[in-house]
């Protein structure tokens, strides 16, 4: 049955609702989305995906090239590497591991640093004034040299470099959250909370966390394109994850020694990891593009 | 003005003081013990040990110790490697330059390749060229940077046969250092074939400069886009048009000051993300700089390079990146803080 | 105006453009064309030698280092026929007993004019004396310089077979021996008996700088050394008095690449004109490559995982063979050697008169492994450690690899292996004190007699001067290789080596794996390096063109 309006209805869509039609206009990062989908059910899945386990050694088969290649099997689609691994699984649970790591570091970071932001935003006097002086030279210093730093000092490995990337990403969420809620704190919704006679946990818990939802996607976003370019940096540069675990920056360090005679072991694996990138800034992008679209308008 | 310089001279002198006993510290919580960490000397050479001893004052309390720690590190007494033997302070000030010496480089070429292009997109908003120099630029500031270092080596280097993949120069060639940076080095020294050293150290310094600077250039070329667009967009380059002058005159005489001025510190900025992708890159290269260094020095647990080597660079970043804060707030009062660059 | 304003903006802008572009064109072409300086050579060694002398390190690097590059012996092996040839000797005479060497020396050959040091005198006598004294007299004034370790001549134990070193006048010099070895004579002519100079020596001593004999060398060899960075760089310049009359180069640089395939890489981009040990999985591509050489020689050498059969279970013989029989070795030769390597039967390679073909082979069968392991009390999930070399040796290309295939094969007879490696030296240290569970290894031979596998590897006096990495002592054993030093007589000594060899199947403190093929690579402009059958790599006599 069709429904007609009698009455002139305006919709007004709400803040998310606008936000997520400029982003679906946005073709390319749309298509981003549809490609950080794919990494996220990769992430979940990767058992069920991957062919072979990634660990499995086929010493009669090495370096058997991509099945696109005309020596390569269709047995092994992206073919094997110098220890006679399949490529493929590798490159799958290589996407969990990098992937999944990441994502969980930001969590991480992201609840440390929007409490620690939050405490810093809502305080004033000296130790406000000193966080914020650290805060600012260190949100300027690249995450991944803190975590070499710190790397330096706890010493190679996985959980090490986890450590450290996780420590790193909690100034940009710190900063974030302080200017957010320095800039809401001086808007007159709060005056009137304060009216009102809400407490400062409540003000932040009740009226600004609210509002801080989707700047801390865009930040997020920032920080998992970050996060994934410094765990598999750290791998590659054998100061995170070691050698037989499937990390993709280890497997690019694997790659190396044979990468004259099977390029592909260099080149896919860090295609795999430029794709997940690419997907990840262009979703932020979009996203950042969609929100600052919203409020010109 | 004042006040800002003395606060800021304030936090450096904290954060150097943070720095230091950080350092200090960390000969304690690395393994072993904490004087060999400090010196580097190993405990059966005994005679040196008991010099350090005394220079180090083990036996007192703590803090008697760290304040000759920092009187050691000013008098240039870093100790010396566990893996070498060699002096510390003078290892920080060979590999240093070099470091720097390629992200300098870099940063130039970024400068010279991203400005210019930000401007053409900034120009061009919401056609055709923006949007392809726009999307470009995401594929540069997405590519893992050791991973392009791979990839340029595998196509330049081993397919084309153009470029020599490590090294800064060629060992044939033995430059004296006197400022650590090469070319510079080059053109002092008396060498007979300056010429054939100079453009055999170019084509070294080709492949990295340009993997780092792919990177940093997305950057620049993005900030510049976003501020040179905001500029354009402002009100007085409205009234400019209604007094009847040309894009061009516009342009020029009101865009590109307006536009470049507030960004060029940010600009600046992009030099300690330079620095940690010069030290991957630095690893493939094998180029002998401070990134290549520190981190062999972690594989072999050589405590003392560590100390030394982190106390180095995080001292130069800190430095840099607040006399960039600091210079932001002297030039342009109205910021309270450096914003972060919006891309 | 404007128009007109804009006309010459454009052609400015346009003739600016063109000079740029051409100079962008020509300095491109002299950027893209490599110059390489025909007075100097590079090659890629594959790590930073301990020290510059021999004597105190028998690893390859030191040897490829030092040993023909620096220095000279009283005696050399001929690179092609593997026969001793005189070098700083021209003649020596052994005495009917067999107990008494005689060497009459080369005059006027000169030792390294160096910035720390002018030689007043020529080589002679006093030389070979402090050479040989140095590590044979345990109260010699420089034998605890650098440690007082001396593995090659301790393990053989030659210090306690020379019972004198005479100086019969400046150029005759006679060693007597308390018994006949007939192996004496080729370890003379290896790579660790080398010449240092006394006069050196003595002017050190008397600067209170004894250290710096083995760090800052003075030789007679063909070149001597200009300056060494760890892990950088060695630079050599030539030796402007050698005496022998071959072609030297002015330079001679070794560039220090531990990976293999950076050598590799650098060698295609003529960064290097020689590398050191190319990775097998690599040959291929040498041997396609049309600038390329790649000689090959079968090597005399042996890659062997020994156990540390000072510890428990592993001084039980049986865990000993379940762990071997565990383990495919024609898998790991395959994955690890690219078929460059055969499978070792004994611990000498068939090339030597002392391999024997008829030993009981250890088959590869993980069922009974697990069940012996099981029998001996091995339980299911006991965890070991598989040390894994660093560095790439001929003997074993990547033990780091093949650490991690046979980690999978062990897990499959419920074994945790945990693999553990460190920096080149520092392992070495650390296997020398009996840290480990089993080691993944090898030994290349200074000479082709078998004696040279057979006391360094695994006897008892070894252990201390730590060539022995399985720790392995047994009197038995001892008494048999012993024994085949008294005899001259191949046939005779074939016997012992037998009795040997059956001795370690059954044993098995050590499981060879591969005996591999050597390979050199360098670019097709260079002229006149051979691979030395035993040891070292030698630049005297090598061009480029």
């Amino acid at each position: 049955m069709q429904q007609s309006s009698l009455y002139q209805e305006e919709h007004h869509p709400s803040p998310l609702q606008y936000t997520w039609m400029e982003f679906k206009n946005n073709h390319i990062a749309v298509a981003g989305l549809f490609c950080f989908a794919f990494f996220l059910i990769i992430t979940v899945f990767c058992p069920l995906l991957a062919p072979f386990d990634p660990n499995m050694q086929q010493t009669g088969d090495l370096m058997i090239p991509p099945a696109w290649d005309p020596n390569g099997g269709i047995s092994h689609v992206f073919g094997t590497d110098a220890l006679g691994r399949d490529l493929l699984s590798r490159i799958i649970y290589g996407c969990r591991m990098t992937f999944g790591i990441s994502l969980l570091l930001v969590i991480v970071a992201m609840l440390l640093g929007v409490g620690l932001g939050a405490l810093a935003g809502m305080s004033r006097g000296f130790r406000s004034s000193f966080l914020n002086h650290t805060l600012d030279s260190i949100q300027a210093i690249p995450t991944l040299l803190i975590a070499i730093i710190i790397i330096a000092i706890l010493g190679p490995g996985l959980v090490n470099s986890m450590w450290a990337i996780a420590l790193a990403l909690i100034p940009q969420f710190m900063h974030q959250t302080r200017d957010f809620v320095r800039h809401e704190l001086s808007k007159e919704y709060i005056m009137a909370a304060k009216l009102d006679g809400a407490s400062k946990t409540h003000i932040f818990a009740h009226s600004i966390l609210p509002n801080m939802g989707e700047m801390l996607v865009v930040q997020a976003t920032l920080a998992l394109s970050i996060s994934i370019l410094d765990i598999s940096a750290l791998g590659f540069l054998k100061l995170g994850a070691q050698a037989p675990s499937s990390e993709l920056g280890a497997m690019l360090l694997e790659g190396i020694d044979v990468a004259y005679i099977a390029p592909w072991t260099i080149a896919l694996p860090g295609g795999a990891l430029f794709m997940m990138i690419i997907s990840i800034n262009l979703v932020g992008d979009g996203l950042r593009s969609a929100l600052r679209n919203r409020l010109l308008h | 003005m004042a006040n800002v310089l003395l606060r800021y001279t304030n936090l450096v002198l904290v954060t150097l003081f943070i720095l230091s006993l950080l350092s200090f510290l960390l000969a304690y919580l690395f393994p072993g013990q904490a004087l060999e960490n400090l010196t580097g000397l190993r405990l059966n050479e005994l005679s040196e040990l008991q010099n350090s001893q005394i220079k180090y004052s083990v036996d007192n309390n703590i803090f008697v110790q760290y304040w000759h720690y920092v009187g050691e590190l000013f008098s240039g007494n870093w100790g010396v490697s566990f893996n070498t033997g060699l002096p510390l302070y003078e290892d920080v000030g060979r590999y240093l330059p070099a470091s720097i010496e390629l992200s300098s480089y870099a940063l130039l070429l970024s400068f010279f390749i991203g400005l210019p292009l930000g401007f053409i997109a900034a120009l061009r908003h919401h056609k055709l060229t923006d949007y392809s120099l726009l999307s470009v630029s995401l594929l540069g500031y997405s590519i893992p940077v050791f991973w392009l270092a791979l990839i340029m080596i595998l196509v330049f280097s081993l397919q084309l046969g153009w470029f020599p993949l490590s090294g800064r120069i060629s060992l044939l060639f033995e430059i004296p250092s006197i400022t650590g940076f090469i070319l510079i080095d080059i053109l002092l020294s008396d060498l007979i074939d300056k010429q054939s050293a100079f453009i055999d150290a170019l084509r070294h310094l080709i492949l990295p400069t340009v993997s780092i600077a792919v990177v940093t250039t997305t950057m620049i070329f993005r900030i510049t886009r976003r501020s040179v667009i905001e500029t354009l967009n402002s009100e007085f380059i409205l009234a400019a048009y209604a007094r009847g002058l040309t894009p061009t005159q516009v342009l020029m005489r009101h865009g590109v000051r307006n536009a470049l001025i507030p960004i060029l510190p940010l600009l600046a900025m992009q030099f300690p993300t330079l620095l940690t992708n010069a030290m991957i890159v630095e690893s493939i290269f094998s180029w002998p700089g401070i990134g290549n260094w520190l981190i062999q020095a972690i594989y072999q647990q050589d405590y003392p390079a560590i100390r030394a080597g982190m106390l180095a660079v995080s001292v130069l970043v800190v430095i840099f990146t607040m006399s960039i804060d600091l210079i932001i707030r002297l030039t342009d009062p109205r910021r309270r803080r450096a914003e972060r660059a919006a891309i | 105006m404007i128009i007109l304003d804009k006309h010459h903006k454009n052609i400015w802008f346009k003739t600016t453009l063109i000079v740029l572009a051409s100079a962008l064109l020509c300095s491109c072409d002299a950027l893209l064309q490599s110059k390489t300086d025909p007075n100097g050579i590079v090659y890629c060694s594959e790590g930073s030698p301990a020290n510059f002398n021999p004597q105190l390190d028998t690893s390859g690097t030191t040897v490829d280092a030092s040993s023909h590059q620096i220095y000279d012996r009283l005696i050399d092996f001929d690179p092609v026929t593997g026969d001793i040839v005189p070098a700083l000797a021209t003649s020596w005479l052994v005495s009917d007993d067999g107990k008494t060497y005689t060497f009459q020396l080369r005059q006027e050959v000169s030792f390294h004019n160096t910035e720390t040091f002018s030689p007043t005198r020529y080589f002679n006598a006093d030389d070979v004396l402090f050479s040989i004294d140095r590590w044979r007299l345990i109260d010699h004034p420089y034998h605890d310089v650098s440690g007082g370790r001396y593995p090659y001549t301790d393990s053989l134990n030659l210090g306690g077979l020379i019972t004198q070193v005479k100086r019969l006048n400046g150029y005759r010099v006679e060693i007597t021996l308390n018994k006949r070895e007939s192996s004496f004579l080729a370890n003379l002519a290896t790579d660790f008996s080398v010449i240092l100079s006394a006069e050196y020596a003595d002017e050190l001593k008397s600067r209170n700088q004894k250290e710096l004999i083995d760090s800052i060398p003075v030789g007679t060899g063909p070149y001597q050394l200009a300056s060494f960075r760890q892990d950088r760089y060695i630079r050599y310049t030539k030796h402007p008095k050698y005496w022998r009359e071959i072609e030297l180069t002015d330079k001679l640089i070794f560039d220090i690449t531990p990976s293999s395939s950076l050598r590799l890489a650098k060698l295609l981009t003529a960064e290097c004109d020689a590398i050191a040990l190319p990775a097998h999985s690599e040959l291929e591509v040498i041997r396609q490559q049309e600038n390329l050489v790649l000689a090959e020689k079968p090597g005399f050498n042996v890659g062997f995982w020994a156990f540390n059969t000072s510890k428990p279970p592993f001084d039980n013989p049986l865990v000993r063979r379940a762990l071997g029989m565990a383990i495919d070795k024609n898998a790991l030769i395959e994955a690890i050697y690219f078929n460059s390597a055969v499978a070792a039967k004994n611990i000498v390679p068939r090339t030597s008169w002392a391999f024997q073909a008829d030993v009981r082979p250890l088959n590869y069968n993980p069922i009974a492994a697990k069940k012996l392991l099981r029998e001996q009390g091995v339980p299911e999930g006991f965890s070991m450690t598989v040390w894994a070399m660093p560095v790439q040796r001929a003997y074993n290309p990547n033990a780091m690899k093949m650490a991690e295939l046979m980690q999978a094969y062990l897990q499959d007879v419920g074994i945790q292996v945990n693999i553990i490696s460190y920096e080149w030296s520092t392992f070495r240290e650390r296997l020398t004190e009996g840290l480990h569970d089993s080691v993944l290894i090898g030994w290349s031979a200074d000479n082709g007699d078998p004696d040279n596998f057979y006391r360094p590897l695994l006897s008892c006096s070894a252990i201390k001067s730590g060539t022995n990495r399985a720790m392995w002592c047994s009197k038995e054993y001892d008494l048999l290789i012993n024994k085949a030093l008294e005899y001259t007589e191949i046939s005779e000594r074939t016997y012992f080596y037998g009795k040997a060899n059956e001795l370690l199947a059954e044993k098995l403190p050590l499981i060879p794996i591969a005996h591999a093929s050597r390979y050199q690579a360098y670019r097709k402009n260079l002229d006149g390096l051979v691979i030395n059958p035993y040891g070292g790599v030698r630049f005297a006599g090598v061009k480029k063109l």
